[in-house]
């Protein structure tokens, strides 16, 4: 399987996919700036507060250098980027990247264990279903998937820290400490458990329509008439094409991992990079806000870069141009 | 001596929700023999695929047999799950038509192999690897050894299929079942593939039974032939008697309709339908000589089409698919254009039309140059009909839509109902009812889809018609219908057509100028009757000689 | 002559036909457009106009559990007895009885408010199934308004895209690089930051960010479509690109395009849920399944489960129901289809 990568083409197409990236990097600036920039309120205003007078705006104002003409602003916003330098937070004073570098490590204590335990219990699950396609059993779960998917998840938050935290006993109800163990076997378990509860209705549908049409191949019919008896079928044969899908899938969620469910932190006070952007949001800290934006998409395409990398060692089809 | 495998009464119907069960196969016996090879012959919709598939039971979840299949002492109808399994791969194997889709992708070709090798017979994976090895040898695939770690889009149609092969005589089967092997390959692959399985069957000493809808090929290898129709046997018996003396009117109607490729072409082919009519009995006359005189109608120059792709980090290649074709087409003229995949035959159809820009050469039209004119004007003169009539006509149109729509565009008729009037018109003319021009061509066979897209074309009043494989997706007495009905338009509105086909049968029908085709260039040009009696390329003898012409009987010493 | 066109089944004839067969699918259709009237009538004020007036005590309990005890909430006795008489000493006194004269003559409106609500009450004592019924008008209003102009957006472009390829496909591709390279939800927060609270934005922030999944599918299907035998077959008879991507190709797409407004308007639906709670969504003088949810966190400590069940109850029922008769829609839809193939 390594066959699959030479070294010069490999090298070529990665500095291809560099050379496209740039594109589309200057467009997430250029939306980012004219986002805040033309829709957004007087940052001079925001940051003077309410009892703030003329004079005082004014001299916020030429700080931030409000006052030079717009493609000067952006240039200086490029600029600003380029050098890492993302300024300081609007309402904490603190600079987004010490931010960065405090709040990201909470986030992925929680996100990484979700996203992997994910995929490690969705695909079991999903053969299983795969399994009793077109049985009572099948229609029956993904019944009760589709009335677990309309619940929202806030609901599945509030019911599950009221029962396992404040009733029940079993887990702390919010918190965080600076130890990655105690964080990792006593705070994160209830916020992990009910992200799992909850992503596991989706997942497993999703995954189970990749496996159903895996099924209905023609090879899988070649395999049959060998004499392959089903259980070989579906983990060689079937398993191997719908990693396809799957790790696209992956490649998708992978992302989102880094903003982490905002909305766990916020129930369980955990200090993450999520519920720092919606801080900031309600107190319309805009520093924190772009510097977190521009910073993930960088992520993302990174993120996209590494996942066509793997494509080619699971889909031998792949022709990396 | 008791045959390898009797089938006696089965039937096959499949369940289909709530609606009374759709009988594929209503009740068909027959036998094979050991060391036999035996046909199921039938157009499509004839159950003989079914019928196969129900021997290793690989039907689809809602279809139900009954009957019985009597092998080796035992009815497989009543096997358990794990006794077919047993059976499958060892003593009864599958071949089937699409290699390409019936290989895994993801998996390299060689472990496929090994499979069957080390799940029946037990082998180590060293073993299974070099018995794999040896069978690639067998079946012809060049360099055995770095092949088993290709995987199936690495290797060409033919090689793939003799994977297949591979995989199925693994482990050294009684019966082989090969569900129409070559029906997706070239003519000259099939002529190897074809000649492959008679060598091996002859060398292993096993049973083939052989799936096809084409006679000439059925001809060639079986020993006995099954005809069937609408899920039932019509004849079955050996070869040189189905072919010299057939019973039944069906497989005599069978045997009449090919375009064959000796003798003078007829007038009309045959159609099944007037034959079972008991109506078509006489022989036909020889088909009228055209005007030699006729003027010229399409001239084209040293045309070319080359498509750009892309090659490493910023770099393009050319690749030429049509490489400076010239031709004279006249008024009331045939040209036949043929080639196996990619000969660029279809590319050039396309770029006659400017569907495709031309990268060079002229196209002239009565004189006038066709690249200078306008787009609209192009089309009414120029028309093409496409190979699949299930992908040529908008689902969503009804057929007067469809029929409609270019003449609303072009403003021929002064207003709808006159145009209405005219789609009805072309309709009859068509040979289709009127009440067709309400419907939507799901509803429609494939026959009567390409009348319909014939009579879009004849809306505009063209010229020149280009048929783009028109008659290759459908069955042989369904093709003789829409081939008399070319011929007959031709001979009424003076048509010129450019008839493009890998079936030279068909072309030796139609065509009054051949064109022979290889990786864009023009390897043979000149009449039809000299081409086809005395070819002087080796390409073109080799084409000729790759067609299976049916069962011979032998010269006697 | 031009006889009556004999009606033949069209493909939309022929799935609902299919669509009328699906048992599941007609009794979730039933269920929606259940929901669909009162959402009508709550918006034309017929019910749940009065949401807003507190008719209650501060989180009464559901008719069917009962009234809650009265406790007494006075930590000190209350003396009885009259009053001791201070007049001789009470600089007012005089003046008493005159102004009790005057009060009289106002009349004041003893509100009685009532010890148990068919669904309860919340802390303010609004009639929990009030803003529950109202709460289902907004939330899906914003959510079906976002997934209409987000597949407007999404199809659009894709059509583009996918049809003409090039240099305008290059640059919708850029377009859909750029905006899927921020994860949603901060493109979301991004967006909710700038344009601040409403009804009106919260649907423009859905609308503007969800429209990258459908403009993937549009895309894909056009690409498809536009290789296929019948396009060219329209082209060959000289058809315009305009007509060939909207007359030829659309219709045949539009089964896809239904579809997935369904799925995006259960995902617009639950955003807009979480947008609420968060105090992104709906102002505050709006109530919706999210804000209902905010409150409920709350209630849920002091026992008060009643606005969690409803809102939950009202949600879940809608969008089981929504995401079953899409399922049916797509079956239904599937088959015939497959003609083309």
């Amino acid at each position: 399987m390594l066959r699959a990568y030479t070294a010069a083409p490999m090298a070529a197409y990665i500095l291809r996919r560099l050379w496209q990236m740039v594109p589309t990097l200057l467009g997430v600036v250029l939306l980012v700036f004219v986002l805040f920039k033309f829709f957004g309120g007087d940052p001079a205003e925001i940051l003077g507060g309410l009892n703030a007078s003329p004079e005082q705006i004014a001299s916020i104002r030429q700080q931030l250098g409000l006052d030079q003409p717009w493609w000067m602003q952006l240039w200086i916003f490029i600029q600003q980027i380029l050098s890492f330098d993302w300024g300081r937070s609007w309402a904490t004073n603190e600079p987004v990247a010490q931010l960065f570098a405090t709040r990201l490590p909470a986030t992925l204590t929680v996100m990484l264990p979700i996203l992997v335990l994910d995929t490690l219990l969705a695909i079991p699950i999903a053969i299983f279903v795969a399994t009793v396609r077109g049985s009572l059993t099948d229609r029956v779960i993904m019944i009760v998937t589709t009335v677990a998917l309309s619940i929202s998840f806030l609901v599945y938050i509030i019911v599950g820290q009221y029962l396992f935290g404040f009733q029940l006993g079993w887990f702390p109800v919010q918190g965080w400490s600076d130890s990655l163990w105690t964080n990792l076997t006593v705070y994160a378990p209830l916020p992990v458990l009910l992200a799992l509860l909850v992503g596991l209705a989706p997942q497993t549908r999703l995954y189970r329509s990749f496996f159903l049409d895996e099924i209905g191949q023609d090879y899988v019919r070649t395999a049959r008439a060998k004499g392959l008896g089903e259980g070989i079928i579906l983990w060689r044969h079937v398993l191997r094409n719908a990693l396809i899908p799957i790790l696209t899938n992956i490649g998708l969620a992978l992302p989102g991992i880094f903003v982490g469910s905002f909305l766990i932190e916020v129930f369980f006070s955990i200090p993450g990079l999520g519920r720092e952007v919606l801080l900031a949001v309600n107190r319309s800290d805009y520093p924190v806000i772009q510097a977190v934006t521009i910073y993930v998409a960088v992520l993302t395409m990174a993120i996209n870069l590494l996942t066509d990398l793997l494509y080619k060692w699971v889909d031998p089809r792949v022709v990396l141009k | 001596m008791t045959p390898l495998l009797s089938i006696q009464e089965l039937q096959v119907g499949f369940r289909m929700g709530k609606l009374p069960p759709v009988q594929a196969v209503r009740g068909i016996s027959f036998d094979i023999d050991a060391h036999s090879t035996v046909a199921l012959v039938g157009e499509s919709g004839s159950g003989k695929s079914v019928t196969a598939m129900s021997i290793v039971d690989l039907l689809p979840d809602n279809a139900e047999r009954r009957g019985r299949i009597l092998y080796g002492g035992r009815d497989l109808t009543q096997a358990g799950a794990a006794e077919m399994r047993a059976l499958r791969g060892r003593e009864i194997a599958c071949v089937f038509q699409d290699p390409m889709s019936s290989l895994n992708p993801v998996l390299p070709v060689g472990l496929q192999l090994c499979e069957p090798l080390r799940l029946h017979l037990k082998m180590s994976p060293r073993q299974a690897r070099e018995r794999a090895e040896a069978l690639l040898a067998e079946v012809g695939m060049p360099e055995p050894k770095r092949r088993l770690d290709a995987y199936a889009h690495e290797l060409s149609g033919g090689q793939q299929q003799r994977v297949m092969i591979a995989m199925a005589l693994a482990c050294e089967p009684k019966l082989l079942i090969a569900d129409e092997p070559t029906t997706a390959l070239d003519v000259t692959i099939q002529r190897q593939i074809l000649e492959l399985l008679a060598a091996l069957k002859a060398r292993h000493r096993m049973s083939l039974l052989f799936i096809s809808h084409d006679l000439g090929v059925v001809g060639e290898i079986a020993d006995r032939v099954v005809v069937m129709r609408h899920g039932q046997v019509r004849e079955q018996g050996a070869v040189a008697q189905i072919f010299t003396a057939p019973q039944d009117a069906y497989t005599r109607a069978l045997l009449a309709c090919r375009p064959g490729l000796s003798g003078p072409p007829p007038a009309r082919l045959r159609v099944i339908d007037e034959f079972l009519a008991g109506d078509d009995l006489a022989p036909q006359p020889p088909r009228a000589a055209k005007d030699p005189r006729s003027p010229v109608l399409l001239e084209v120059r040293a045309l070319a089409k080359s498509f750009w792709l892309r090659q490493g980090l910023f770099g393009k290649r050319e690749f030429k698919a049509v490489r400076g074709v010239s031709f004279r087409l006249r008024r009331g003229h045939t040209l036949g254009v043929v080639g196996e995949s990619g000969s660029g035959k279809t590319t050039l159809g396309l770029t006659l039309l400017r569907l495709l820009e031309p990268s060079g050469g002229e196209v002239h039209l009565d004189g006038r140059d066709l690249l200078e004119t306008g787009p609209l004007a192009l089309r009414r003169r120029l028309q093409i009909v496409f190979q699949n009539p299930y992908a040529s006509l908008n689902p969503r149109f009804s057929i007067g839509q469809t029929l409609v729509e270019p003449m609303a565009i072009h403003g021929i008729g002064a207003h709808r109902a006159e145009r209405e009037q005219r789609a009805r018109e072309l309709l009859a003319k068509v040979g289709l009812d009127g009440s067709a021009f309400a419907k939507y061509p799901h509803e429609f066979s494939g026959g009567q889809r390409q009348r319909v897209a014939i009579a879009r074309c004849l809306t505009l009043q063209p010229e020149v018609l280009v048929l783009d494989e028109a008659v290759s997706a459908l069955d042989v007495s369904v093709q003789a219908q829409v081939l008399n009905l070319l011929r007959d338009l031709q001979d009424e509105l003076g048509l010129a057509y450019v008839f493009i086909s890998h079936d030279l049968g068909v072309v030796r029908f139609i065509s009054d100028e051949v064109l022979v085709m290889k990786d864009g260039e023009v390897v043979e040009q000149a009449d039809a009757a000299q081409i086809l009696s005395a070819p002087t390329q080796d390409y073109t003898r080799r084409l000729l000689a790759a067609v299976p012409r049916g069962w011979r009987a032998p010269l006697t010493p | 002559m031009s006889a009556v066109l004999e009606r033949s089944e069209g493909v939309w004839h022929a799935a609902w036909r299919r669509f009328r067969g699906d048992r599941l699918g007609m009794v979730c259709s039933g269920v929606v457009a259940a929901f669909l009237l009162m959402i009508a009538a709550s918006a034309l004020g017929w019910v749940a106009g009065d949401w807003q007036r507190e008719i209650g005590v501060s989180s009464a309990p559901p008719g069917f559990v009962g009234p809650r005890a009265v406790e007494s909430s006075i930590a000190t006795a209350v003396p009885r007895g009259p009053n001791a008489d201070l007049s001789d000493v009470d600089p007012l006194a005089p003046r008493y009885k005159e102004w009790d004269e005057r009060a009289a003559q106002f009349r004041s409106v003893e509100i009685h408010k009532l010890q148990t609500l068919p669904l309860g009450a919340d802390r303010l004592g609004r009639d929990v199934l009030a803003k529950a019924v109202k709460g289902t008008e907004i939330s899906v209003f914003v959510g079906l308004m976002a997934a209409l102009v987000a597949t407007f957006i999404g199809t659009l472009l894709g059509a583009l895209s996918g049809f003409f390829g090039g240099r305008a496909g290059d640059l919708l591709e850029w377009l859909y690089n750029v905006f899927t390279s921020i994860p949603g939800i901060l493109l979301i927060f991004a967006f909710a930051a700038v344009f601040g609270r409403g009804i009106g934005t919260v649907v423009l922030i859905l609308g503007l960010t969800g429209w990258t999944g459908i403009y993937r599918l549009v895309r894909a299907e056009f690409i498809k479509h536009a290789v296929r035998d019948y396009v060219r077959a329209a082209q060959a008879i000289g058809a315009s690109a305009m007509s060939r991507m909207f007359r030829h190709i659309l219709p045949n797409v539009s089964h896809v395009v239904l579809v997935q407004l369904s799925i995006l308007t259960v995902g617009f639906i639950k955003a807009e849920v979480i947008l609420s709670y968060l105090g992104l969504g709906v102002p505050v003088d709006q109530v919706s399944w999210g804000t209902m949810l905010a409150e409920a966190q709350s209630e849920l400590l002091l026992g008060h489960w009643w606005q969690l069940a409803a809102a939950t109850l009202f949600m879940a029922t809608f969008v089981t129901a929504f995401s079953l008769m899409t399922d049916a829609l797509r079956d239904a839809l599937d088959p015939k289809l497959r003609g083309l193939e």
